[in-house]
């Protein structure tokens, strides 16, 4: 049991930011992640040694989460996941990499953009949510994505694309940026022209 | 455009995820695709940044209860019934298996007791009469095996 205890300590935070990044709301996540190691603990006579404990630990993380979000929500409606002209016609591409400057990981706007990512996750569909949460939360590869989420990897990609844009869009929107000029310049809402 | 819809969900695949012919492909496009290389340039600024803040929200989170509520939970007397039953569905195979057995042996005992009980002859009981053809000896067969029946001397004999 202490051996078990120990194993909680060591993933409780991971496994609660994936059901966090899932469901949303940071009560019910807290209470799936609980559930989510009440369950291993159950199964665990059940785990075979072929995936790590971690790999295995996650897939129930991820399973509780979707399940409890469908007890919540199940009428939620299913999306198209494949790419038409008409997604890549909204010409913001390149909008949040001009924003984010020649090293993203250190400006002031990514810190700002990053306290609207929450928001942002929240706008997502649960199937987006997810697969964004699996991919860089649990750093699950397309193959792996493709089994857990029992879809093909074509399927995987497409539905990352429309995830990615999605997020990228509602943090576009967030973070109120609009526009880049012809410059490079990032417009922001409410920023008026330069009066000659 | 029709490259694009083909190539756009390719961005942002990580080394050896893409076959080499569709790594080749999309290299090349990304070379003559302005629009193609800004989704690229997106998707590598906001990379990593989903995890960042997932992960920063839950370290500001106090989880100092969360340990002792999660054994709580799997240490409740309540808990053992969930868990039989759990056991049981994890292993409804074999246990549908067991069970199936279980009713086959039983069916198959009480068939045998019972066509026992019915037909098996009453200790002594003759099932049959042979005679032998050599002696005139007349045998009996009865469930103890058979019982040679030898005519009484007369005393006339000599």
């Amino acid at each position: 049991m202490d051996a078990f205890r120990s194993l909680v300590v060591r993933y409780q935070r991971k496994v609660y930011a994936v059901a966090l990044g899932i469901v949303k709301d940071a009560d019910m996540a807290w209470d799936v992640a609980q559930d989510a190691f009440v369950r291993a603990h159950r199964s665990l006579d059940g785990f075979k040694g072929e995936s790590s404990f971690f790999t295995w630990l996650f897939r129930i993380a991820t399973r509780v989460s979707i399940d409890s979000l469908r007890k919540e929500r199940p009428w939620q409606r299913d999306e198209v996941d494949e790419v038409r002209d008409v997604d890549l016609t909204d010409g913001s591409e390149g909008i949040l990499a001009t924003a984010l400057g020649t090293d993203p990981r250190d400006t002031l706007l990514r810190r700002e953009l990053a306290d609207k990512m929450e928001a942002a996750l929240a706008t997502l569909s649960e199937k987006h949510r997810t697969i964004l949460v699996l991919r860089e939360v649990e750093g699950l590869s397309y193959e792996e994505l493709a089994e857990r989420l029992g879809i093909h990897k074509g399927t995987v990609m497409s539905r990352l694309f429309h995830a990615r844009k999605k997020m990228q869009s509602a943090l576009r929107s967030y973070a109120g940026i609009t526009s880049t000029d012809p410059s490079g310049g990032i417009k922001f809402e409410g920023d008026v022209a330069d009066e000659e | 455009m029709k490259a694009c819809v083909q190539f756009a969900p390719m961005i942002g695949a990580r080394e050896g995820e893409l076959s080499a012919p569709e790594a080749r492909a999309l290299a090349a496009h990304l070379e003559t695709c302005a629009k193609c290389r800004s989704l690229a340039a997106d998707a590598e600024a906001t990379e990593g940044m989903v995890a960042e803040v997932l992960l920063a929200r839950a370290s500001r989170r106090d989880f100092a209860p969360f340990v002792d509520q999660v054994m709580a939970r799997i240490e409740a007397p309540s808990a053992w019934p969930v868990r039989w039953m759990a056991a049981l569905r994890r292993r409804w195979k074999l246990a549908t298996a067991a069970a199936g057995i279980a009713i086959a042996l039983l069916a198959g005992a009480s068939a045998f007791m019972y066509v026992r009980h019915r037909s098996a002859p009453e200790p002594e009981q003759i099932a049959s009469l042979e005679i032998d053809s050599e002696g005139g000896n007349t045998v009996l067969q009865t469930s103890d095996g058979p019982v040679v029946l030898i005519e009484p001397d007369d005393g006339s004999g000599g």
